[in-house]
């Protein structure tokens, strides 16, 4: 306690430096907490985005199928859907089916990727049929209706009510086509989606290849991003009734985007390390001039019985000290910071359009934090280590002085 | 047996290449309860001879002999208990540490030694009425006068009962007639308890108090007035 006593004391000797030390360090972990939490917040949500139009958190496809995406490497689904979605945490199966083809009107032909779904089950998740009104959906199945990308729309010159014809290889080998009508446009603001997207009842699809009931994917939705890790067993568990079926986690099934999100994060941690980096010279900076200073003082702490150990002991709780109160106040800060852009958020509105793309995945301008209060907690126990880390060499080097040589420094 | 004992110290301090003696072939004993003064001009080896007597230091030869005990071969850390539990220091510049009060000054070397606080706080009470500074426990260094700061010294310096207590130039920041009074204390604290006073000054003045003048020149010893039996 008598050192805790001291150690405070000597901190706020000159209350100055400390404050502006105490300062830098606080903000510096404020602005590590807040990116942090704004980059996880941003990534929540193109995953979640991303997840929703691509391959669910967690997706089932036939072994092989994400290496060239084999049209036949298709299975049937059977009560799988159901079994899923009767597991804790799942939110909904989406049943995909995907057939590269043609698309041809009267005027244009274009290289398409037809998706076969269950439109009922999409429309409630699948973030490209969110704005579309009830008469653009697909009706059924097995309707002839079509969901288009707008892009795709204007290169095949038709128009919503208008008839197409979509021409893919049937399961016989043979090329068969299947006439569709638009009924909704997608405008999803990636170039790829908008000039290829046509969306049909799985139905209708399984029937252009000649597969009924068959399925490419089931894309699984979970009720949050968190609890992959306690579903995916279990769906690997169902999933091993059929051998010939594997369970893919998201990072897996959509390798783009989950490489773009560690690709962002690694440079965001470098600049973190560079804030800390910085931090720990100042820490250092401050309590070697505070050593320095203290010289005949510490001449004199020795002389009167202190042994070398406890001199250095004190300078290490005065990092200590100093770091516990920076990472309180930093985290006090990354607080209130992260809460602004969790309830706030940054919004981009008017410099950029209305959707960001970003790794394939399209979600608002308006980017907003998460709470990650498991990885505040590690970056100020962090800052607090590094302190200390900063604090060896001071306290080293004062334990080295000699009192005769130390009361001589004026 | 001697309280302190010297047998043929020498020191030299070496610069570079350079090696200037500070101290030549002294040899001296000290037995308890003396009031005595190291004297002579300054650079004559009065502090280095202190400085080796309170185990600050090593000599380049000889020994030092503390109660019997051989301090050459200690090391660091048996020298710093040694100074804990037997040593008390004055300083010249009174070296209070100025983020402490004076209360908390007086008890540092209690609080070494894992005095519990309220013991502390008692005895310091008790020092500080004897010493006439009562009503400044809680004042910092920086509010006291240098007579208080020196009188809060020497209750740091007495406070965990030392054997012997060693005090360079004690009075050379002082005034005359704080000086005197302090000097007076000093007195009064080793004819009443008992307390041995070995302190080093170049002011006649003060060597007048002491009751064994021990005269250093250039490092060696002139003159020693002579052992209190």
């Amino acid at each position: 306690m008598d050192t805790f006593r001291l150690a405070w004391k000597n901190l706020w000797r000159n209350r100055r430096r400390t404050l502006i030390t105490l300062t830098a360090i606080a903000f510096s972990i404020m602005l590590v907490q807040a990116s942090h939490n704004l980059s996880f917040g941003v990534y929540e949500r193109m995953v979640d985005s991303g997840v929703r139009a691509g391959s669910g958190h967690i997706a089932v496809y036939r072994d092989g199928y994400l290496d060239g995406r084999e049209e036949t490497l298709n299975f049937n689904d059977g009560n799988l859907v159901n079994e899923i979605e009767a597991l804790e945490g799942v939110s909904r199966v989406l049943p995909r089916l995907y057939i590269p083809g043609l698309a041809q009107s009267s005027r244009e032909s274009r290289g398409i990727l037809l998706i076969g779904v269950d439109p009922e089950r999409e429309k409630l998740f699948n973030p490209f049929l969110q704005k579309l009104t009830d008469d653009e959906m697909i009706r059924s199945t097995d309707a002839r209706d079509a969901i288009i990308g707008w892009r795709l729309m204007d290169e095949l010159q038709i128009r919503p009510g208008q008839k197409f014809v979509v021409t893919a290889q049937h399961s016989d080998g043979t090329l068969h086509g299947e006439l569709l009508r638009v009924r909704g446009v997608v405008q999803s603001g990636i170039k790829d989606i908008d000039s290829s997207l046509i969306m049909v009842g799985r139905e209708r699809a399984a029937l252009l290849i000649g597969q009924p009931g068959k399925t490419h994917e089931l894309a699984i939705i979970l009720r949050t991003a968190k609890l992959d890790r306690q579903v995916f067993p279990k769906v690997a568990e169902l999933v091993k009734k059929q051998p010939e079926l594997q369970a893919v986690a998201w990072e897996t099934a959509m390798p783009n985007l989950a490489n773009a999100i560690k690709l962002d994060y690694a440079s965001s941690q470098f600049i973190f390390l560079i804030i800390l980096a910085i931090v720990t010279i100042g820490v250092i900076n401050t309590l070697l001039m505070s050593v320095m200073e203290r010289m005949r003082e510490f001449g004199v702490i020795l002389a009167l019985g202190s042994t070398p150990l406890r001199l250095r002991w004190t300078i290490l709780v005065e990092a200590c000290l100093l770091g516990a109160v920076a990472a309180l106040l930093g985290s006090l800060l990354g607080s209130l910071a992260t809460w602004y852009l969790w309830s706030v958020g940054i919004n981009l509105e008017t410099f950029v359009p209305e959707t960001l793309e970003f790794g394939g995945v399209v979600f608002e301008p308006v980017l907003r934090a998460t709470w990650d209060i498991a990885w505040m907690i590690k970056i100020a126990f962090y800052v607090v280590g590094l302190t200390l880390l900063a604090s060896l060499y001071p306290a080293v080097k004062a334990g080295r002085i000699a009192p005769v040589e130390a009361m001589r420094h004026h | 047996m001697p309280l302190i004992e010297l047998k043929e110290v020498s020191k030299i301090y070496r610069t570079g290449n350079l090696e200037v003696p500070a101290l030549t072939d002294i040899s001296l004993s000290f037995n308890a309860g003396e009031f005595a003064v190291l004297a002579g001009p300054s650079g004559s080896g009065k502090t280095t001879a202190l400085n080796l007597i309170g185990c600050l230091d090593r000599p380049t030869s000889g020994q030092v002999l503390l109660d019997g005990k051989d301090m050459g071969e200690a090391k660091s850390k048996e020298l710093a208990n040694f100074r804990l539990q037997h040593i008390g220091f004055i300083f010249q510049s009174y070296n209070l540490i100025p983020v402490l009060t004076a209360a908390e000054n007086a008890e540092f070397t209690l609080m070494l030694r894992g005095v519990a606080h309220a013991k502390r706080r008692q005895r310091v009470k008790q020092l500080f009425d004897e010493l006439g500074i009562s009503g400044l426990e809680n004042r910092k260094p920086a509010d006291l006068s240098g007579g208080q700061q020196q009188r809060v010294a020497i209750a740091r310096a007495i406070a965990a009962e030392p054997h012997v207590i060693l005090a360079d130039e004690p009075t050379a920041n002082l005034d005359s007639h704080t000086a005197e009074d302090l000097l007076a204390l000093m007195r009064r604290l080793n004819t009443e308890r008992g307390t041995t006073f070995l302190f080093s000054s170049h002011d006649d003045r003060v060597i007048a108090q002491a009751r064994r003048v021990i005269r250093l020149e250039d490092g060696r010893l002139y003159d020693d007035t002579g052992l209190l039996t």
